[in-house]
Parts: structure tokens; C-alpha cells; sequence
């Protein structure tokens, strides 16, 4: 019989019950797609600040150790130790690897132009991600160097370079020159394609292509740091305290910090996978990365929390109205013996029924709201989320039934007398 | 002599705002009898009503219906009672307006034991509805609608019916066929306890009780 009683309800005055499931659709489609766009925001926005350069630099564990003067960080000795290019395929194996979004391969040398010493920096990504196997300045090696600000133009070819802006400064040299290099008897020119500035030590040298520079030294397959970009999550407390004493984590702690893919954790497993290399945290560019990833995620969950609340609030008003317009329907029940718990069920199970086809649907609509405005803001797709399509329903169905609890137990503190014989 | 089907003990109902609806009424009413409550308008006939279902309490005094004080009952067990021992025949009808006729009748049922869908449409049969059964109350004439409502009331045999003016909107016709079925009722030994202020329906029922401003002032035995 009760679903005899909820069936009819539900078929007949439709316009009520549509406008019930039209709040309750365009709330959570809302709620859905502010859900899809925040799981989605981390991700996107860590690869939007991969382009302000790697997060971790990986070196031969000898050339890591630092070298402070005063407070100042020395570079460390230039050309003794390298890393195999080769060795950079252990990253695949890594239990982080899908978090890895570029690998830049670079190797020093010290040349001499004009009776110089002038640093030369080769820049390239691993072969294996490079689909045209190991020509010169490939769109992945030079991903990781967003930041850098050339005027002039990128290298293209494998005789073509960049000059620093300090280099370029002292050897006198402008884009389109060409500059020779002497290396241990041997020669190469190479044509000036543009200044780059970097507000780093790349500002005095020269930076040719990965090939170039390996067999201008005579250095195959040699590199002398590998920049890698990660996908990382903020550093919290526990993370600083590792940071700061790594002893000082319980067994318990340990665990959680190395399965979660804080910078110092996705690092330290870089550093175990590749033998003899010491793997550390660029500390400029993680830290930025987390706060804007902090800001970002406190925005959306902002955003969600206040987009929620106003769904709610608009599926009481529409419930609310919907059950005060049914206090004789009500007094009736109850004259004829429903208890109230029996008013109660029957309102909401019609709740219920109304949230879970609203959610339903939001179901679907979310996500396409969701894509759309991830590809608004982002551009590209975002990562569908198939718990959303039971998630909907549910939170619908969960919204709707508290949403009729208070109109409906407003009508059951009403006097039935009233309702039923005033005249 | 049996237990008093109706037995109200020096019964006020003073609204807020102090109108006294009710005020110091005793009455008491036998099994079976068929008991006309008159009176003019605002005399506290539909007060005293909603006393004798349990929608309402007294403000002093005892309401003890088949030897039940309903003064003491929560909403839920004044529901229990209601659906056990009481039709109710309204004044104005009331229906689940997006239910059938039949499932108005079923409703009663469901509330008060098992749905019987044979029995329902037995009730309607018996008070001259088998064509009607499948029709939403909207579609119904006044006289039908009251029909319907006698039904629901009768469907879970009740002790006592109670009857707020259950022909005041009937044409004569209609009135006529409705007074019969009271008649039927009260051969088959129910308590009736019906309002009106038709006087000549008054004169039909077994006795009478005057009201006027919230107190008995007149009882009389037709028979
Ligand atoms: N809910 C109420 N609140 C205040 N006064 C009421 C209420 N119901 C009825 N009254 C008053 O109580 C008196 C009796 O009303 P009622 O029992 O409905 O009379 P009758 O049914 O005989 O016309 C009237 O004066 C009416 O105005
Ligand atoms: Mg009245």
C-alpha cells in the first residue's frame, strides 16, 4: 500500500514534485562539477607550475654534498663525476613513476672561448621519451625550462645555442654570431640563437644540446644532474618534521610519509632507485608549488562547501512549501489513524525518491559541467571519477531527506482538529 | 447495563483567547445508541466532536470513550485508538485528493490491519459506489464524496461512528439514502454520535442533545 501511496503521489502533481528534482538536479550537478574540478585542480595546476622548472634535481651522490662559503652554496666541481643516461630508466620502475611529468638530463663542461673558461651546459630528455630518438632540442627537453626568459629565438638544431646573459655579456656576443669553443685540442662553432636569462648559473654559460656537448667532450651517455618534475602534495607537518629529523618519525609516521608523494619521500625514492646518486628537493619551486596548491584546494573546498549549502537551503524552501500545502493531507492520515512515524516514512521515501532522480541526473550533468570547466580554466580533460555516478544519487537522496524533515515535522506538531473541521 | 460507550465527566475546552467552547458538560451515552448533537452555531458542537476522536483534549474534566480516558493519550496511541474503535464521518469529507475512491478506502485499512481490496469494494457496493471506485475524489459528486467517506469510516467495523453535520451539504435526495444508512447502522447495534442542525434529522435518531454556548441545556428521547 505504501507504494501504492507513493507511486500515485509521485505521478500526479507533477509540477511541484519537478521543481523539487530540478533543485535538487542543478545543486548537486553544481556540487558534482565543483568536485570534479577540484580533484582535478591539483593535478592540473602541479602541471601548469611543472613549467617554473623540476622540483628535484638528481646528482652523483659525491657532487651533492654541499659546499658552503660564507653561506653561500658553491656549484659543485664541475666535470668530475657523472650520472649514466641510462641509469635514468630505474625511474620507470619507481613506485612514484606515474608522478613523474618531464626527466631533464644536463651535463657540464668547461670550455674556453677567447681564452675563457666559460661553462657549457648540454640540455636533453632521456632517448626513451623523445619520440625521434636522440635529435637535438626535442619540445620534452626543453619543457622543463619554462621559466627561462630568451630573447631571440630557442635552439633548434644541434649547432645552435643559447648564451647567458652574464656569458653573453662578457664574451660580447649577440644572437646570429657564432662562437667558437676549444676543448682539450678539439673545436666546434656554434650559432647564437638567443640570451637567456635564468637568474641562475646558467646566466654564465653557454647551453647547446644534450648530443652536442656529449660528443664535443667526448662524454657519451655522461650526464652530470637529472632535473626531474613530479606531481607532489604540500608538505605538512610530518613532512617537515622528516625534513627537519628524519630519525625523530615512528615507525608508523615513516610508513605514512613514504607512501604519500611528498617532495622528500618521491626524492628519497629516486635517490634508493639510482644507485649512487643523491636526490634532493628544489626548494624554490616545491615550496611555491605548495602554496599555490594550499590556496587552490582551500578555494575549492570553499567554493564546494558554499554551493552546497545553497543547494540545501533551496531544496528546503521548495520541500518545505511542497509539504506545508499537504497539513490537511497530513491531518487527514492522522485522523484516520497514522502515527507519526507513518507520516514521517511516506514523506520521506517521496523526499528520497525526488533526491535520488535529482542526484541521478546530476550524475550525468555533473561531470560534463565539471569537464567543461576544467577544459575553461585548464584546457585538456579531466580525470572522470566513476565513484560520482553513486556518489550523485546518494548525496541527493541525502540532501532531499533532511530537507523534508523539518517542514514535515513542523506539520506534525499542528493541531489536526484545526486543520480537518476549520470552518 | 453494560460499560457507557460515551461518558463525558464535567468536560471544559477553553480555546487560548478564553472562549469557553465547552463548558462543564457531563453526558453520558449507552452502547448502541443514536444520539443527535444540535445546536446553533459556535454552540461547541464540533468542539465536543473532536473530543470524543481524540484530535482534541479537555481543558478540565474526563473524556472516557469505551472506557478509555483519552485525555491521557499521546497523538500516536489517540491514532492507535482512533483506527481501533472509531469511524469519523467529516464535515467537509477530506480525502488523499491523488487517490482513488477504492484507495481512500484502503488507506483506513492500511492504517488500521491489512489491505482488502475485496472488502473495500464490498463497503462501496453496499452503499451504492461500485461504479465509482476507480474515480479520484475531484471527480466525485457531493453526495458520492460522502458516500465514500461513510465508507472509510465503516471499513474496520467500528463501535463508534461520529458524524460532524453529515448531511449539511447534501441535497434531499442524497440526504435521504445518507439518513438510511445511519438507520442500518444503528440496527446493527452501533454507537452514533452525530452533529447536525436539521431538526427534522434529529427527530430520527433515538435522542437528542441541546447545546448552546458550551452547554447542555436540553436532552430529550425521540422514542
Ligand atoms: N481552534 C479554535 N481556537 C479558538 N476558538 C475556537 C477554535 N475552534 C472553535 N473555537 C470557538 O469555539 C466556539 C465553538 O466552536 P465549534 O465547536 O466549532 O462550534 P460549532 O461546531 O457548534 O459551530 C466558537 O465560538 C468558536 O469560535
Ligand atoms: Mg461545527
Amino acid at each position: 500500500m505504501l507504494l501504492r501511496i507513493l507511486a500515485r503521489s509521485l505521478a500526479r502533481r507533477r509540477s511541484r514534485k519537478l521543481l523539487a528534482v530540478l533543485t535538487i538536479w542543478v545543486g548537486m550537478t553544481l556540487v558534482v562539477a565543483l568536485i570534479t574540478l577540484s580533484l582535478d585542480v591539483r593535478d592540473k595546476i602541479n602541471r601548469e607550475l611543472s613549467a617554473f622548472g623540476a622540483n628535484i634535481r638528481v646528482e652523483p651522490s659525491a657532487g651533492a654534498v654541499p659546499v658552503r662559503v660564507g653561506g653561500y652554496e658553491l656549484a659543485p666541481r664541475i666535470g668530475q663525476i657523472y650520472l649514466n643516461e641510462g641509469q635514468m630508466e630505474k625511474l620507470e620502475t619507481l613506485f612514484w613513476r606515474n608522478n613523474i611529468l618531464g626527466v631533464f638530463l644536463r651535463l657540464w663542461v668547461q670550455v674556453r672561448v677567447d681564452g675563457r673558461d666559460v661553462p657549457l651546459l648540454g640540455i636533453g630528455a632521456p632517448h626513451g621519451s623523445a619520440a625521434a630518438g636522440s635529435v637535438s632540442f626535442t619540445p620534452d627537453s626543453l619543457k622543463g625550462y619554462g621559466h627561462w626568459h630568451v630573447k631571440g629565438a630557442w635552439p633548434q638544431a644541434d649547432d645552435e645555442c643559447l648564451v647567458g646573459v652574464d656569458a653573453a655579456r662578457e664574451l660580447g656576443l649577440t644572437p646570429g654570431e657564432w662562437v667558437r669553443l676549444t676543448l682539450a685540442g678539439r673545436t666546434r662553432s656554434l650559432r647564437v640563437r638567443g640570451i637567456v636569462v635564468t637568474g641562475e648559473r646558467e646566466d654564465g654559460a653557454l647551453i647547446a644540446s644534450l648530443s652536442t656537448v656529449q660528443d664535443f667532450a667526448g662524454l657519451p651517455q655522461k650526464i652530470s644532474e637529472a632535473d626531474v618534475s613530479t606531481l607532489t602534495t604540500p608538505e605538512n607537518k610530518l613532512a617537515e618534521k622528516y625534513r627537519l629529523d628524519p630519525t625523530s618519525l615512528t615507525p608508523a609516521e615513516y610508513e605514512r610519509w613514504s607512501c604519500t608523494p611528498y617532495p622528500g619521500s618521491v626524492a628519497a625514492a629516486i635517490q634508493e632507485a639510482i644507485g649512487g646518486s643523491a636526490a634532493r628537493v628544489v626548494r624554490r619551486v616545491s615550496e611555491t608549488q605548495g602554496a599555490v596548491l594550499i590556496r587552490m584546494e582551500g578555494l575549492m573546498t570553499i567554493l564546494g562547501g558554499l554551493t552546497a549549502v545553497v543547494c540545501c537551503l533551496s531544496v528546503i524552501g521548495v520541500l518545505t512549501s511542497a509539504v506545508l500545502e499537504r497539513r490537511s493531507e497530513v491531518a487527514l492520515l492522522q485522523a484516520i489513524g497514522a502515527h507519526r512515524r507513518d507520516v514521517l516514512l511516506l514523506f520521506s521515501c517521496e523526499s528520497a525518491a525526488l533526491g535520488l532522480l535529482g542526484g541521478a541526473l546530476a550524475a550525468v550533468s555533473g561531470p560534463v559541467l565539471g569537464q567543461g570547466l576544467v577544459n575553461a580554466v585548464f584546457g585538456g580533460e579531466a580525470g572522470s571519477l566513476g565513484v560520482l555516478a553513486i556518489l550523485s544519487p546518494l548525496l541527493g537522496l541525502i540532501v532531499a531527506w533532511v530537507a523534508c524533515l523539518w517542514p514535515v515535522s513542523q506539520v506534525l506538531h499542528q493541531s489536526t482538529a484545526q486543520v480537518l473541521h476549520g470552518n | 447495563m453494560g460499560q457507557a460507550a460515551i461518558r463525558l465527566e464535567n468536560v471544559s475546552r477553553v480555546y487560548p483567547g478564553g472562549i469557553r467552547a465547552l463548558d462543564g458538560v457531563s453526558l453520558h451515552i449507552e452502547q448502541g445508541e443514536w444520539v443527535a448533537v444540535m445546536g446553533p452555531s459556535g454552540s461547541g458542537k464540533t468542539t465536543l466532536l473532536n473530543l470524543l476522536d481524540g484530535l482534541d483534549k479537555p481543558t478540565a474534566g474526563r473524556v472516557l470513550v469505551l472506557g478509555t480516558d483519552l485525555g491521557r493519550l499521546d497523538p500516536d496511541e489517540a491514532a492507535t485508538f482512533r483506527r481501533e474503535k472509531i469511524g469519523l464521518i467529516f464535515q467537509g469529507f477530506h480525502f488523499v485528493p491523488y487517490l482513488t475512491a477504492l484507495e481512500n478506502v484502503m488507506l483506513a485499512q492500511y492504517y488500521h490491519s491489512i489491505v482488502d481490496k475485496k472488502q473495500a469494494c464490498a463497503i462501496l457496493e453496499r452503499l451504492g459506489m461500485a461504479d465509482r471506485t476507480h474515480h479520484l475524489p475531484s471527480q466525485l459528486s457531493g453526495g458520492e464524496q460522502q458516500r465514500v467517506c461513510i465508507a472509510r469510516a465503516l471499513v474496520n467495523e467500528p463501535q463508534v461512528v461520529l458524524a460532524d453535520e453529515p448531511t449539511g451539504n447534501l441535497d434531499e435526495r442524497n440526504e435521504a439514502e445518507v439518513m438510511n444508512i445511519f438507520r442500518d447502522l444503528h440496527l446493527e447495534g452501533k454507537t452514533i454520535l452525530m452533529v447536525t442542525h436539521n431538526h427534522d434529522i434529529g427527530r430520527r435518531s433515538g435522542s437528542q442533545v441541546l447545546l448552546n454556548h458550551g452547554r447542555i441545556v436540553r436532552q430529550r428521547f425521540t422514542a
